[in-house]
C-alpha cells in the first residue's frame, strides 16, 4: 500500500509550469530592481541625510523587517481596496516585495557605504576630485566590490520569495504547481519537479550574477 | 581543488536530499487490523474550509467533518485523532500512513482515483453562482465574457469546468472562500462559480453586501468521499459499511444541517450493496 511515484501523470504539465518559473523570475527582477533603487536612495539619506530624513527611513525599514512580507502584501491586496484603491494582483504583490526588498536592500546598502575609507574621501578631496568624480571614481568601485555578493545573495532570495504570490492569485511557479497537484493529485511528482525547476532557476541565476559581477566590478563570486 | 571537493560535496547532498525525496521508502498506509491494534483512528480535515472543518473557540479542531470522524471512530471502538491538512500534503499524509483516511471536500473524480480510493460518499456537493445581487450574473452565458473575472478558490474542482465551458471569463484563483467572498464583496471579481453548500456560513462576515446565489443544475452534481491509501481495501471496505449506517440513522444529515444551516441540497444516494 507504499506510494508508486509515476511521473508520467504530471510530465505533460511541465510547460505549463516553466511558463510560471518565467513569471517568477519577472517578479523576481522587478522587486529586486524597485527594491535596490528604494534601497540606495535610503542608504543615502541614512548615511548622508538630514535627521528628519534619517528617522524616516527607520521607521520605514523597522516597519517593513519587522512585519511579514504575507501581511504586507494582504494590507495592499485587500485592505486598500476598502479605501478606493484596487490595484491587480500581480501590481499589488509587486509592490509589496519590492517595499519589503527595499527595507531590507537599505541596511546591505547603508553598510557598504559604511565600509567606505575616510582616507579614500580624503584622496578624492586632496586631489580635487567633484562630488560626482567623486563617486564615479571612488565611492562607486568601493562600494560595488563590497555590496555585491550581498545583493545577489538578496535577488536569490527574492526568486524564492515569490512563491507567496501564489497565494493572490499570481500564476507563478508555486501558484501553477497547486493547480497541478489539485487536478491530479499527485503532489509528490508535482512538487518535486517544482523544486527541480526552483533549483535550475536559482543556479541559472546564480551563475548569470556571478558572470556579471566578474565582468562588471571584478568580483570573485563563487556559484558552488 | 577545493572548488571541485565543495563541488562534489555539495553534489552529494543534493544527491541525498533528492533520494529522500524521491523515495517514499517504507512508507505505508495502515490495513484495518493496523488500525484496531495502534488503538487509534487518524483522520486528516482541512480546517480552512469551514464549516467543513474550521478551529473553534477554543482552537480546537471542529465543523461537520470532525463530527463525522467522531461517530466513525465510536463505531470502530477506537479514539480518534485528528490531523489538520492542506491540499498538497493530504494525498502523502494518506500514502504513508500518517492519516488513515483524509476527508476535508474530497469530491471524487476520475482522475483523481487514480491516486486514492475512495469509501461511497459522504455528502453532495451542488453548485452554483455567487455574486452581488442586481448585477445580472446569474447564467452561465452571462459569465461567459472576456469582462467578467470569476473569483474562485485554487484546487477546486469548479475551474476544469470554468475552462470547458466558461472559457472567455478571466479567473482569479485565490486561497481560500473568505479571500474569495472579500475579492467579490471589493469588485476585484464580479462572480464565482463553485460549490455553494457552505456558501451560507462563509458569507457571514459580508453582511453588509447584497448576494445572489443561483444553483446551476446543467453542472450537476459531485459527491465527496473519504479518501482512503490506494489497495487499502480492508479499511475501505469497513468505512463503507460505516458510512452506510451513518447515513441511514441519520447521523451524517443530521450533522449537516447543524453546521451548515440547513439539509444538504441534493442527498445522498445510500446503498447497502457497494
Amino acid at each position: 500500500m507504499s506510494y508508486t511515484l509515476i511521473y508520467s501523470q504530471v510530465t505533460g504539465h511541465i510547460p505549463y509550469l516553466l511558463a510560471g518559473a518565467w513569471l517568477t523570475l519577472q517578479l523576481a527582477c522587478i522587486s529586486f530592481f524597485i527594491g535596490w533603487a528604494i534601497g540606495l536612495v535610503n542608504a543615502s539619506l541614512l548615511v548622508y541625510g538630514p535627521r528628519p530624513a534619517r528617522l524616516a527611513v527607520r521607521a520605514y525599514v523597522t516597519f517593513f523587517i519587522n512585519t511579514p512580507l504575507l501581511v504586507q502584501i494582504f494590507f495592499i491586496f485587500f485592505v486598500l481596496p476598502d479605501m478606493g484603491i484596487l490595484l491587480s494582483p500581480y501590481a499589488a504583490v509587486a509592490i509589496g516585495m519590492s517595499l519589503n526588498a527595499g527595507a531590507y536592500l537599505t541596511e546591505i546598502q547603508r553598510a557598504g557605504f559604511g565600509s567606505l575609507r575616510r582616507a579614500e574621501m580624503d584622496a578624492a578631496a586632496a586631489m580635487g576630485f567633484s562630488l560626482v568624480q567623486t563617486i564615479w571614481y571612488v565611492v562607486l568601485p568601493h562600494i560595488a566590490k563590497a555590496l555585491y555578493p550581498p545583493l545577489a545573495n538578496q535577488f536569490i532570495i527574492q526568486v524564492m520569495t515569490t512563491s507567496i504570490a501564489a497565494i493572490f492569485a499570481v500564476e507563478e511557479l508555486t501558484g501553477r504547481a497547486y493547480n497541478v497537484n489539485s487536478l491530479t493529485f499527485r503532489a509528490l511528482e508535482v512538487f518535486s519537479i517544482t523544486a527541480v525547476i526552483y533549483v535550475l532557476l536559482t543556479i541559472a541565476c546564480s551563475l548569470a550574477l556571478a558572470l556579471l559581477g566578474r565582468w562588471l566590478f571584478r568580483v570573485n563570486a563563487k556559484v558552488f | 581543488m577545493t572548488d571541485r571537493r565543495s563541488l562534489f560535496v555539495g553534489g552529494a547532498a543534493a544527491a541525498a536530499a533528492g533520494a529522500a525525496l524521491f523515495t517514499p521508502g517504507q512508507a505505508a498506509a495502515r490495513p484495518l487490523e493496523d488500525v484496531l491494534r495502534a488503538n487509534e483512528l487518524r483522520v486528516g480535515v482541512n480546517p480552512t474550509l469551514p464549516p467543513r472543518a474550521l478551529f473553534n473557540d477554543r482552537n480546537q479542531i471542529d465543523g461537520f467533518e470532525p463530527e463525522v470522524a467522531a461517530a466513525i471512530a465510536r463505531k470502530l471502538g477506537v479514539p480518534l485523532v485528528l490531523q489538520a491538512v492542506g491540499s498538497p500534503d493530504r494525498i502523502p499524509m494518506v500514502a504513508s500512513g500518517r492519516i488513515d483516511f483524509v476527508m476535508g471536500a474530497m469530491s471524487r473524480t476520475s482522475e483523481r482515483a487514480k491516486v486514492i480510493d475512495y469509501t461511497v460518499p459522504v455528502h453532495s456537493e451542488n453548485y452554483g453562482i455567487l455574486a452581488v445581487a442586481g448585477r445580472g450574473h446569474t447564467t452561465i452565458e452571462s459569465l461567459n465574457k472576456p469582462e467578467i473575472t470569476l473569483a474562485q478558490v485554487r484546487g477546486t474542482t469548479a475551474i476544469p469546468y470554468i475552462a470547458h465551458a466558461i472559457p472567455n471569463a478571466q479567473v482569479l484563483l485565490l486561497d481560500n472562500y473568505p479571500d474569495r467572498n472579500r475579492a467579490i464583496a471589493q469588485g476585484r471579481a464580479q462572480a464565482s462559480f463553485d460549490g455553494v453548500d457552505s456558501v451560507r456560513f462563509s458569507l457571514r462576515p459580508f453582511r453588509q453586501v447584497q448576494w445572489e446565489v443561483t444553483g446551476i443544475a446543467e453542472y450537476g452534481v459531485t459527491y465527496s468521499g473519504l479518501g482512503v491509501a490506494k489497495n487499502n481495501h480492508s479499511l475501505r471496505n469497513w468505512l463503507n459499511i460505516a458510512l452506510y449506517e451513518l447515513h441511514v440513522d441519520g447521523t451524517i444529515e443530521r450533522a449537516w444541517e447543524k453546521w451548515f444551516d440547513g439539509p444538504m441540497i441534493t442527498k445522498v444516494p445510500h446503498n447497502a450493496f457497494f
